[in-house]
């Protein structure tokens, strides 16, 4: 802890009420609801705080997912910072609106609470539904932690209304292991945060009112013989301001860590990559076992390291690249898959970047913790032999599917 | 421009006592025998009825266009044709002109004569027992809307004969400034109001929402307004498709929770931006372009949702359907829209005949509105939950349902049984709309 950090309140909470806390302390204008599992108890727990007079903001109990970030698009072109959490079937229903966020440079914060996708039918957590949404121009961070969660939710805010990037967030949390799995977190107080977010100013771009008024998103490409020149003017803005973000991503959590005393890894954490010869690549909360298991394996003499990717979009690829340059071998733990490429989402980001960056090394692929399976430290263990093994030549065909005989 | 006030009279009604013709010559010359004094005229029209010789104050007349003299004017400020004894040169080529007997050649005072609607204040109507003769203000709308700012860019690329350019424009001045406008795609949009790469359509703000989500857009916009203690007007300018079929549910959920939204759907049946495809909104037997006439298809083959009955099922605070044609009746219901809008969910439902997705003649476009009320085709009417059901345009006495199917082309292949069912349904939908009558 810092000189200029505050400690907070200590309580034990769930993730989905650490999220809906942070929340909170943001000081949203609107939030709109709409109840799916795992996300339901987070809006439960807002709108008690709404009720209850803890929280003043507009809560929007609205008629499904779609108008929920519909609504939300409208609150934030009059000016407000807006809220919302959804999961799997209902991020689907949202797609939409969802994809139209990012190109109005609306600036938001929405939980996804992560969930395994239809069909087969199942509501376990997974991060295949957040997967799925990976190139719609959202920015998107895994929480590791319940205080990660609380964290992140209040840093996203102050990411996506930075002016320079105007673009919204996803904080994710794994469905069941995070939303639902209590433990001990310190809430920031409230003028801490205020300070730290500093006064809103979501819509000075892009307005609808009557004061300023302007057409938002008229038609633009061909139409009327003027070129496509507009159009990929706006869509290439919207592509270097992603870039951007890790920029400001990073500058970000430095300056929570300094109020706080919390330091986060902004977009890779290197755990124990001193000496190592093969990592494993973490997203979310199975990073606890897999650090856990790496301390295990260390304490063994195994040369043994994790890489955990906290912003996965925008893909922090030079991050990536220093912590891959450490070892010689490397698996990727994807929660989900790529049917495009019969492996892991992430694998494809890290094949990605050991070829923009000229590094070589055997890189695996592994899926794991579909339908909330749990990967535990022996899992970590198999697959960390797996990964000396490729090391040393042996390299599998395809992904290893961790919980396959569970 | 000033009121256009004229006398109005109705044969069908009139007496023939001639009272009226006294009060006239009375106020004309002080003597009520003076009948050739009288600038009105009752004469006996055959078998029982009558008719008048009554200056109509012309709009473009032609006893003004006659003159050489530049005795006779069109007033601007009252609307009526005034005469000047200074200039009157007693040609009498105004005679000539008038097609309704009404400025004629008065020996005993040596000049023409005709009706000065006694300043604004006429003689005979007071007298009037039957009720045949009476004293309007026409032009109204024009005169209360007609200096209000058309807030609209000129040249919106809107299809020749376009209702529902013609009705937007009239919306968007009486609702003002003070608003944001919502236009999902659509012929609306399509025809420029919400701008094209950069040039705005609209003077006021207005955006494209997704087809889906105009309802829910303009619900967070207004509740945010209402949070920073701002009265803005969230005006929906849609159409059938994003309101009756994949817009549905927004707008279902916004009527639900009494969003305070001025909702308007233009209803042209159809997506007819994207080339005249069937919606839900579409009427029975009609050709589209995905209900097309062949051997074994002849036309949509399912009734048309109603919807302004399905948005009154939600207890809206307003809702109403409106036609065009009948101006008055319109905006007194976007007025009351409005004002409704500021409490809770107004639904305005507005029939807009597409010419080309329709397939009329352009020129046709408000004859076809009206056939279509009088048929029975529509009905107008408004609701609120604390009056139930008001039909706002008698339904007792409607024009033959064919007249109005002939004049539209996509009704052209029509089979006698397929008129058949929708006269049915036309009468059972009057019949159902009749019992939320109170």
């Amino acid at each position: 802890m810092t000189a200029l950090s505050k400690p907070g309140k200590v309580v034990v909470l769930d993730g989905n009420e650490a999220a809906a806390k942070g929340v909170a302390l943001a000081r949203p204008d609107v939030v709109a609801v709409y109840p799916i599992t795992p996300q339901s108890s987070l809006v439960e727990h807002l709108s008690s705080l709404i009720a209850s007079g803890e929280l003043d903001a507009e809560l929007m109990n609205v008629e499904g997912e779609h108008s929920v970030l519909s609504a939300l698009q409208g609150a934030a072109l009059a000016g407000a910072r807006t809220y919302t959490a959804t999961s799997g079937p209902g991020l689907a229903f949202m797609f939409e609106p969802y994809i139209r966020q990012p190109g109005l440079r609306l600036p938001m914060v929405a939980s996804l609470v992560t969930r395994d996708t239809l069909t087969p039918q199942c509501v376990w957590g997974g991060h295949q539904d957040a997967m799925l949404v990976r190139e719609c121009g959202w920015i998107h961070m895994y929480c590791e932690t319940v205080q990660e969660i609380l964290d992140s939710v209040i840093m996203g805010y102050k990411v996506a209304e930075h002016p320079e990037i105007m673009l919204p967030v996803n904080v994710n949390h794994d469905g069941n292991y995070l939303s639902f799995g209590v433990t001990r977190c310190e809430i920031p107080e409230q003028a801490l945060v205020d300070d730290f977010l500093g006064p809103k100013n979501i819509n000075w771009h892009a307005a609808l009112d009557p004061e300023r008024p302007m057409s938002v998103d008229p038609l633009t490409g061909n139409a009327g013989g003027a070129g496509p020149s507009m159009f990929v003017r706006y869509r290439k803005g919207q592509t270097e301001a992603m870039a951007h973000a890790l920029d400001i991503i990073a500058e970000v959590h430095a300056d929570w860590a300094a109020r706080t005393g919390r330091h986060h890894a902004p977009l890779v954490e290197e755990y124990r990559l001193e000496g190592a010869e093969v990592a494993l690549i973490t997203l979310g909360s199975m990073t606890g076992a897999a650090k856990d298991c790496c301390d295990a394996l260390r304490a063994g003499g195994r040369k043994v390291g994790v890489i955990k990717v906290k912003t996965y979009r925008p893909f922090p690829v030079a991050a990536m690249a220093r912590a891959l340059s450490q070892v010689k071998a490397v698996g990727v733990m994807d929660r989900s898959v790529s049917y495009g490429w019969n492996s892991g989402p992430m694998h494809q980001d890290t094949l990605s970047t050991l070829g923009k960056t000229g590094l070589r090394m055997p890189c695996l692929s592994f899926i794991g913790g579909l339908a909330g399976a749990d990967i535990t430290e022996a899992h970590f263990e198999r697959a960390y032999d797996a990964v000396f093994k490729a090391a040393s030549g042996d390299m599998p065909p395809g992904p290893l599917w961790v919980n396959e005989k569970d | 421009m000033g009121a256009f006030n004229s006398l109005t009279y109705n044969a069908t009604i009139c007496l023939g006592c001639g009272e009226c013709m006294m009060a006239c010559a009375k106020a004309k010359s002080g003597d009520a025998d003076r009948f050739d004094q009288s600038r009105i005229k009752i004469v006996p029209a055959g078998d029982n009825k009558f008719e008048a010789a009554l200056c109509r104050q012309c709009g473009d007349a032609k006893c003004v266009m006659n003159c050489p003299a530049g005795a006779l004017t069109k007033n601007a400020a009252s609307g009526v044709v005034d005469w000047n004894a200074d200039l009157c040169v007693s040609c009498l080529l105004c005679t000539v002109g008038c097609a309704y007997g009404s400025i004629t050649f008065e020996s005993s005072v040596g000049h023409v004569a005709k009706c000065d609607t006694c300043g604004g204040d006429p003689a005979c109507v007071k007298v009037c027992k039957s009720g045949a003769l009476g004293y309007v203000t026409t032009a109204s709308i024009y005169n209360d809307y007609g200096k209000q700012e058309d807030l609209f860019a000129p040249g919106l690329a809107a299809c020749q004969g376009c209702n529902s350019e013609l009705m937007i424009r009239h919306v968007l001045r009486r609702v003002g400034r003070n608003v944001v406008v919502a236009a999902p795609p659509g012929c609306i949009p399509g025809m420029g109001t919400v701008g094209y790469n950069g040039k705005a359509g609209a003077k006021v703000p207005i955006f494209h929402p997704l087809l889906t989500n105009t309802a829910s857009m303009l619900a967070g916009l207004k509740r945010t307004y209402e949070r920073q203690g701002r009265d803005v007007t969230a005006l929906a300018l849609a159409g059938d498709g994003g309101a009756s079929d994949v817009g549905f549910q927004s707008l279902s959920g916004a009527a639900e929770r009494g969003e305070h939204i001025l909702f308007l759907c233009f209803d042209n049946e159809g997506y007819m931006n994207t080339g005249m495809q069937a919606s839900s909104a579409t009427s029975f037997g009609s050709w589209t372009s995905t209900t097309p006439v062949g051997d074994k298809l002849q036309g949509k083959r399912t009734d048309a949702k109603n919807l302004p009955m399905v948005m009154m099922m939600h207890n809206a605070a307003y809702v109403a359907t409106a036609s065009s044609v009948f101006m008055e009746d319109f905006y007194r219901k976007l007025d009351k829209a409005l004002a409704a809008s500021k409490q809770g969910f107004a639904y305005l439902h507005l029939y807009a005949p597409c010419p080309s997705g329709w397939r009329f003649p352009a020129s046709l476009t408000i004859d076809v509105c009206r056939l279509m009320v009088e048929s029975n085709f529509v009905t107008l009417w408004e609701y609120t939950p604390e009056t139930g059901l008001v039909f706002t345009r008698p339904t007792d006495k409607p024009k033959p349902l064919e007249s109005y199917l002939k004049a539209i082309g996509k009704y052209r292949h029509l089979a006698q049984e397929q008129v058949d069912r929708i006269k049915k349904l036309l009468e059972d939908r009057l019949a159902m709309l009749k019992r939320f009558v109170r």
